[in-house]
């Protein structure tokens, strides 16, 4: 007895991949921006910020580097719903995409914040900056560029992370390719083909990190 | 050049998952049980009657009882091999288990994929929700948001009775969607109707009752496609617990309700 | 009606010692194979070096839930029968050695290009230069990183519950199936990770401040 790959049945139904790719790809898009606003926000209180709000800053961050989004995706879905709080399968994944990518950014930003040199603070002081100037002019974008590449791998990381949220029924690529290895029986060929397509996702945003960085930070431009 | 290397590699890939596609199922997997000594089933136990964890967190139910029984008669060893509801048939393609005993219930569609033997129990898919939740038939399942099991019955006979504008949600597993109806974030499920009972009596406070049937099915051990000497001899083994009331024992002593009578394959 | 309890509390911990398990072992076996990429990757023959980048690439660039489905059910395609705990293993061995061959590659990279210069002038074969003068300098640019991504595999082992592994994530679905009472369970669950994860992060970081090379970012995921 052996296997016989049947790819057909697989294309024939290409569309419907084609959209859970359309929402894993709306998904972790939003995650980017909103997780980023998050990680700026507390990468500033991080190193800023008034005592208190910084423990605060750093257990947000443990808590979530040191335990599975698995685990975090429960507890948005089911858990908080106990207490009164209820997202919708879509909204529970981009919430925990949000609260993880937002974590590791906030680090990886806090990082590239204090490898600027305290001489480039106290050049912007001199010159009468205000406080949040200097934040955004002087620190923030070389901090960015520092660490635009791990940036840009963590969001893959989260990108290829988020197919777990198929275990709380949204309907991204890998619920769509479970629903298809459920009715067509053909698993092995569904997720060859859905491997293939989070590969091509996966390098189409490493090709338009790098065309930011280009565009962004190399471009003709100082520093 | 980055961009190339992604692509070989994507194609090595492909190409070896393809070449290697060839693989030799043994010719007599009852012989080899026989040898080893051992055989591996299916156990599902997020999926009460049929499969669940004891007050012990030992597996029991009535498949897994099946399971038992069907190894004690064999004289062999019991491996129990858990899977999730979605993993049932690709743990049996994939030589993962022998047999796969876990509330399979006979579908034609199925029948394409793995082989039947006669079917050993009976159950059926209703929809169940809250007493709250006003639903009397499948016309009031528009706007619901209904929740079921992938890779399930009720995946394939839901989607057929409801109205347009139902909002079908699907889980890879029964504990989440079980989880989903008692945390509200489903107005209603999909599912076995021994399960409603089950949750109605571990969950009194969440008021969980059936509303309607969708459809009955008769459940049944599968193999992998070619194994026949061990279909054969499943199929003798049904036949004969059907006749002596082992079957009906163990059906009625893990779902509380009278088997009724088996039909043959 | 079954309440969350001593014996449920025993139930996760006990599925606590498999997440342990299956860490150690893909990390024991990722970083025998790893060794072997990391010098194919850095390799001065291109099929070698593509090959080996390839590898990368595809389980760098593809779900750990995909490529676990993949060889969870796949090998056996191929005529391997082998139980649930090999095939995990594999899995999470191939997926480790793809993240841990990065890692190591940049870190032998980081060794300065002097230092093969200076250990060919003195006469050493390419397998002595590296043995003797690249590999010692880099292992220790390593260790941080690879600390931190013991991290990452932890919890990279709770996929494994998707497809019905019974380990500390599987284990904390099927008590709140039991006992109903997710809001209990799973924030249970997240602290026993917490409690695997939290010192291998701190000494990560106290390797990292230690060693304060160039780049001190982490290689998190």
């Amino acid at each position: 007895m052996t296997y016989v790959f049947q790819f057909g049945i697989v294309f024939d139904r290409f569309g419907e991949l084609l959209e859970g790719a359309w929402l894993t790809v709306q998904l972790a898009a939003m995650a980017l921006a909103l997780g980023m606003a998050v990680a700026l926000t507390c990468a500033y209180l991080r190193t800023a910020g008034p005592k208190p709000l910084r423990m605060l800053v750093v257990a947000y961050v443990e808590a979530v580097r040191n335990t599975p989004f698995l685990v975090q995706l429960y507890i948005v879905f089911f858990s908080l719903p106990q207490l009164g709080v209820r997202f919708e399968a879509n909204q529970a994944a981009l919430v925990a995409m949000v609260v993880n990518f937002g974590a590791y950014a906030t680090e990886i930003v806090r990082a590239g914040i204090q490898s600027v040199p305290v001489g480039q603070i106290e050049v912007g002081r001199a010159l009468g900056l205000k406080r949040f100037q200097i934040y955004r002019l002087i620190v923030l974008f070389p901090a960015i560029k520092a660490v635009f590449p791990a940036l840009a791998s963590q969001f893959v990381l989260l990108l290829l992370g988020s197919s777990v949220v198929a275990a709380i029924s949204a309907k991204e690529l890998t619920a769509i390719a479970n629903t298809l290895q459920s009715t067509t029986f053909r698993a092995f060929e569904v997720y060859i083909v859905v491997a293939a397509m989070y590969l091509a996702i996966a390098v189409g945003f490493r090709a338009f990190f790098a065309a930011v960085y280009w565009f962004v930070f190399a471009r003709g431009r100082e520093r | 050049m980055k961009f190339v290397t992604r692509l070989l590699a994507a194609a090595t890939a492909a190409c070896l998952l393809l070449g290697l596609g060839i693989g030799q199922a043994d010719a007599q997997v009852l012989d080899r049980i026989m040898k080893e000594k051992k055989i591996r089933i299916t156990a599902q136990v997020d999926s009460a009657p049929f499969g669940i964890l004891d007050k012990n967190n030992k597996p029991t139910g009535s498949e897994i009882e099946t399971a038992r029984q069907i190894a004690k008669d064999l004289g062999v060893e019991l491996e129990l091999v858990q899977v999730s509801g979605p993993q049932r048939i690709p743990a049996l393609l994939s030589d993962r288990a022998d047999l796969a005993i876990s509330s399979l219930s006979i579908t034609t569609d199925r029948a394409k994929t793995v082989w039947f033997a006669s079917p050993h129990g009976a159950l059926s898919i209703v929809i169940g929700g809250a007493k709250s939740v006003n639903i009397k038939s499948a016309a009031d399942l528009a706007g619901k948001k209904i929740g079921m099991t992938r890779a399930t019955l009720e995946e394939q006979e839901v989607p057929k009775i409801a109205p347009p504008g139902t909002n079908i949600v699907f889980f890879d597993e029964h504990a989440a969607t079980q989880q989903a109806l008692l945390t509200g974030q489903i107005d209603a499920i999909g599912c076995a109707a021994f399960l409603i009972n089950d949750l109605a009596k571990k969950a009194p406070d969440k008021g969980i009752e059936t509303k309607f049937t969708v459809a009955t099915a008769f459940y049944a051990v599968a193999v992998k496609p070619g194994n026949y000497d061990l279909l054969q001899w499943v199929n003798t083994w049904v036949f004969v617990n059907k006749l002596n009331g082992v079957l009906a024992k163990i059906y009625e002593q893990n779902t509380g309700v009278k088997l009724v009578d088996l039909p043959t394959l | 009606m079954r309440t969350f309890g001593a014996n449920e509390f025993l139930f996760i911990l006990t599925a606590m010692q498999w997440t342990a398990l299956l860490s150690l072992l893909a990390f024991a076996f990722g970083g025998l194979v790893v060794l072997a990429i990391a010098m194919l990757r850095i390799s001065k023959r291109p099929p070698l070096r593509l090959s080996a980048a390839g590898y990368i690439q595809l389980f760098q660039g593809t779900p750990l839930l995909i490529q676990l489905f993949l060889v969870y059910y796949g090998l056996s395609l191929f005529g391997l029968r082998l139980d649930a705990w090999t095939s995990v293993t594999i899995a999470y061995t191939a997926y480790a050695a793809a993240f841990l061959g990065d890692i190591w590659r940049g870190c032998i990279q980081a060794v300065p290009r002097e230092q093969w210069e200076a250990s060919r002038a003195l006469a050493l074969s390419y397998f002595q230069q590296l043995r003797l003068v690249i590999l010692p300098q880099a292992v220790r640019i390593a260790i941080p990183p690879t600390v931190g991504f013991m991290v990452s595999l932890v919890k990279a082992t709770a996929v494994a519950s998707i497809i019905g592994f019974v380990e500390l994530t599987r284990a904390g679905q099927l008590m709140t199936n039991a006992t109903f009472q997710p809001m209990i369970v799973y924030p249970i669950v997240a602290g026993l990770y917490f409690t695997l994860c939290w010192p291998l992060s701190v000494w990560a970081q106290r390797l990292e401040k230690g060693m304060r090379v160039g780049n001190a970012l982490g290689t998190g995921t």
